[in-house]
């Protein structure tokens, strides 16, 4: 043992590039003032050599990036090899999609960057002193504003306006008259039900309330004013965009700041937060915004005619011939939208702090530098919305049918026989549900909360499957819509009639996971795809409007999970009525909690 | 659970290393692939040069991981030149690497490697 020499002297002593040097040297040197007492040090500002700056910087966008390329590029590579080797279509325009995919890369990541620096610290200032300093109506208020502030600047709300230009107002007058006429108002009303969404979900886990009848009266009145507008002709076609309305408003900046606000009333309220307290807001910020849309939809019947839209805008499409200003055609028009999404929200926040509660903020200028991102990258994922996302969702879209039928101006279509085609279609349908689902980052949140929730027994594994089978099941159904032209009336009514029989049947915890899935697996890439996907099929089929399929993706999951639910519960309670081994308290508790 | 169980292991130290989170798991696969048996990591949170950098300081992860693991000392000055390289340590604010000496520390060693040791 003793002749051995030790490898780091021997480095050492050979010199083996290894300097040596004393902390001492290296610490500033103490002064003390008059009085005898140690001056603290003060610290100057560090500035780096450029190449020091690009080693900070490589890894903190490079981890950024390929966050966002890894949701982006599997799909958007799905799309198109799709379309190359079953349709035999090359992509069109592959350059500009390319570039807009890029953009909407580049647009999230600075977008989601912005988000985490400047208007979630806002978040957590507001959430956790404006319920103690105000009383509960003031915050309840703030709370509802906030709502519609947060619409505003949700990403995905881009894509139900740019799903407006494509609508064909002799078809269907309403639903244009909507998407143009009464975009701001639509956009508005969307909003209001969030914030009250909002404000019933904080009441909710204030008093305590079950989710269960509140599921209850809200699909009472959103069925029944659904069957009503569906009896009217003209009314039933803008039914579609009315259901997916709710799949678009909960994305990345709604449900974190609603969230953050909604448990810090909780928490002030001695409630604290147990783990079912993030949950229902989602699922009522999914559910009221449809009845929203469809309140607006009467009131426009009562106040336009079918006949008055397509007049105006007939009058307004040989009007403007002229050039439009710079900032109603692309690339102006997104940088505007993208700011006057922004913007609202920011300076509601900034009110609500500095006028209210009279708050200092901290580190102002990383708040500023996350502000001026969020609006950068609003602007350039708008931009990559209008020439990636939905291009290349419509083409696809418009291109799928010509599988299975003829579409005009499409030489060889249909491609294949047509129960060929038609599968492939609607396998093309699911395999995009399923894979779109299964990467995204919320649902692996989720999968853990529930794991932790039913002790290990309802693996993160089985909801995930669960929630990505039930998408693909609901993307398809929604494509189906669209082939066989199937009124969706006929689908959401026993589609949530059977969820709302399993919602009876479940335990609370399960019936609040199984609703807020539904709203936690569309996020802002799947939105835009789909949308633009439906409405380039239904436009190459010939189908009134190329809504509903995000509405029977949100519908899809809450069954499927509810379903996988009651089945482990029934398996658990089999075993123990089986008594095929010693039950023990744990398992007991289990059973309960499933 | 006898008393003879009882090795001391000695002639070692106790390396930490202060990374960004998220490097923590790749510090300890680079030990274990220096042959040191294992490793914890535990979560932490300071400050340093990241505050004196500004706006810049917003690209340097404030959350760090510490991994402590139990070396040899023989072994001591390679892996730690080693793992300062594996944790990228020479980056500005990104963490620091120490080690402290070991008075003594027991620990399970299988029952094939004592009678080895006895018969050498």
């Amino acid at each position: 043992m003793t002749n051995h020499v030790r490898y780091g002297d021997l480095e050492r002593a050979m010199g083996g590039g290894q300097r040596q040097v004393s902390l001492d040297v290296l610490s500033p040197t103490l002064e003390r003032d008059a009085e005898g007492n140690l001056v603290p040090v003060k610290y100057e500002k560090i500035r780096l050599p450029a190449n020091e700056i690009l080693k900070i910087l490589k890894p903190y966008f490079s981890v950024r990036f390929m966050d966002q390329v890894r949701a982006v590029v599997p799909l958007a590579a799905y799309l198109a090899l799709f379309q190359i080797l079953f349709l035999r279509h090359l992509v069109e325009d592959s350059w500009i999609v390319t570039g807009g995919l890029f953009a909407v890369i580049v647009g999230l990541m600075l977008f989601m960057e912005g988000l985490a620096l400047g208007l979630m610290p806002f978040g957590t200032v507001i959430g956790s002193t404006l319920p103690k300093k105000s009383p509960l109506p003031l915050v309840l208020f703030i709370t509802l504003l906030l709502g519609i502030g947060v619409t505003f600047a949700e990403p995905a709300i881009g894509a139900l306006k740019a799903a407006g230009q494509n609508v064909i107002v002799e078809r269907a007058p309403y639903l244009y008259a909507l998407l143009n006429n009464y975009a701001d108002r639509l956009v508005l009303v969307i909003g209001f039900s969030v914030g009250a969404a909002a404000v019933m979900g904080t009441l909710r886990f204030l008093y305590g309330w079950s989710l269960k009848p509140l599921i209850y009266f809200t699909l009472i009145p959103v069925l029944g004013l659904s069957v009503y507008c569906a009896m009217n002709p003209e009314m039933a076609k803008v039914l579609g965009l009315a259901w997916d309305a709710g799949a678009v408003t909960t994305g990345p900046v709604t449900v974190p700041l609603v969230l953050s606000l909604g448990i810090g009333i909780a928490s002030a309220a001695g409630k604290g937060s147990n783990q079912l307290s993030g949950f229902g807001i989602v699922t009522l910020a999914s559910l009221f915004p449809i009845l929203g849309v469809l309140c607006l939809l009467v009131y426009v019947t009562l106040a336009i005619s079918p006949d008055e839209i397509i007049a105006a805008a007939q009058s307004l499409s040989t009007a403007t011939s002229a050039t439009p200003a710079w900032y109603e055609t692309s690339p102006g028009q997104e940088i505007v939208l993208g700011i006057r999404a922004i913007l609202p929200l920011v300076l509601f926040l900034f009110f609500v702090l500095k006028i209210i509660l009279r708050e200092p903020l901290e580190n102002t200028s990383e708040i500023f530098l996350g502000i001026a991102l969020t609006i950068i990258g609003m602007c350039i994922f708008n931009l990559g919305l209008t020439y990636g996302l939905s291009k290349l969702g419509g083409s696809a879209g418009g291109l799928v049918p010509i599988a299975f039928m003829q579409i005009d101006g499409i030489e060889g279509s249909p491609i294949y026989i047509y129960s060929v085609g038609l599968i492939l279609a609607l396998a093309f349908a699911w395999f995009l549900g399923f894979g779109a689902t299964i990467a995204e980052p919320a649902l692996n949140a989720l999968g853990i909360t529930v794991e932790t929730m039913t002790n290990g027994v309802f693996k993160k594994k089985t909801l995930i499957y669960a929630v990505s089978t039930g998408v693909a099941f609901g993307i398809t159904t929604g494509l189906a819509k669209l082939i066989f032209d199937l009124p969706l009336i006929w689908l959401i009514i026993p589609g949530y009639l059977v969820a709302a029989v399993l919602t009876y049947l479940s335990s609370e915890e399960f019936v609040n996971v199984a609703w807020d899935s539904a709203g936690v697996t569309t996020g802002p890439i799947t939105v835009p795809l789909v949308l633009a996907m439906g409405l380039g099929f239904g436009n190459a089929t010939g189908a009134v409007e190329g809504f509903g399929i995000l509405c029977m993706a949100s519908i899809g999951p809450i069954i499927t999970v509810m379903l996988t639910g009651l089945w482990s519960r029934y398996k658990v309670n089999a075993e123990l009525k089986a008594g095929k081994h010693e039950t023990t308290q744990l398992e007991q508790e289990v059973g309960a909690a499933l | 659970m006898t008393r003879e169980n009882l090795t001391y292991v000695t002639d070692a130290s106790l390396v930490s290393c202060v990374v960004p989170a998220g490097k923590g798991d790749g510090v300890l696969k680079a030990a274990r692939d220096l042959g040191v048996g294992g490793g914890t990591v535990y979560h932490g949170r300071g400050t340093g040069l990241r505050e004196r950098l500004g706006l810049l300081g917003i690209a340097v992860e404030a959350e760090k991981e510490i991994v402590v693991m139990m070396v040899a000392n023989e072994r001591l000055d390679m892996i730690i030149d080693e793992l300062f390289q594996a944790a990228e340590l020479d980056t500005t604010a990104a963490g620091y690497i120490y080690a402290t000496p070991v008075d003594k520390a027991a620990v399970y060693i299988p029952e094939a490697a004592l009678n080895q040791l006895k018969d050498a």
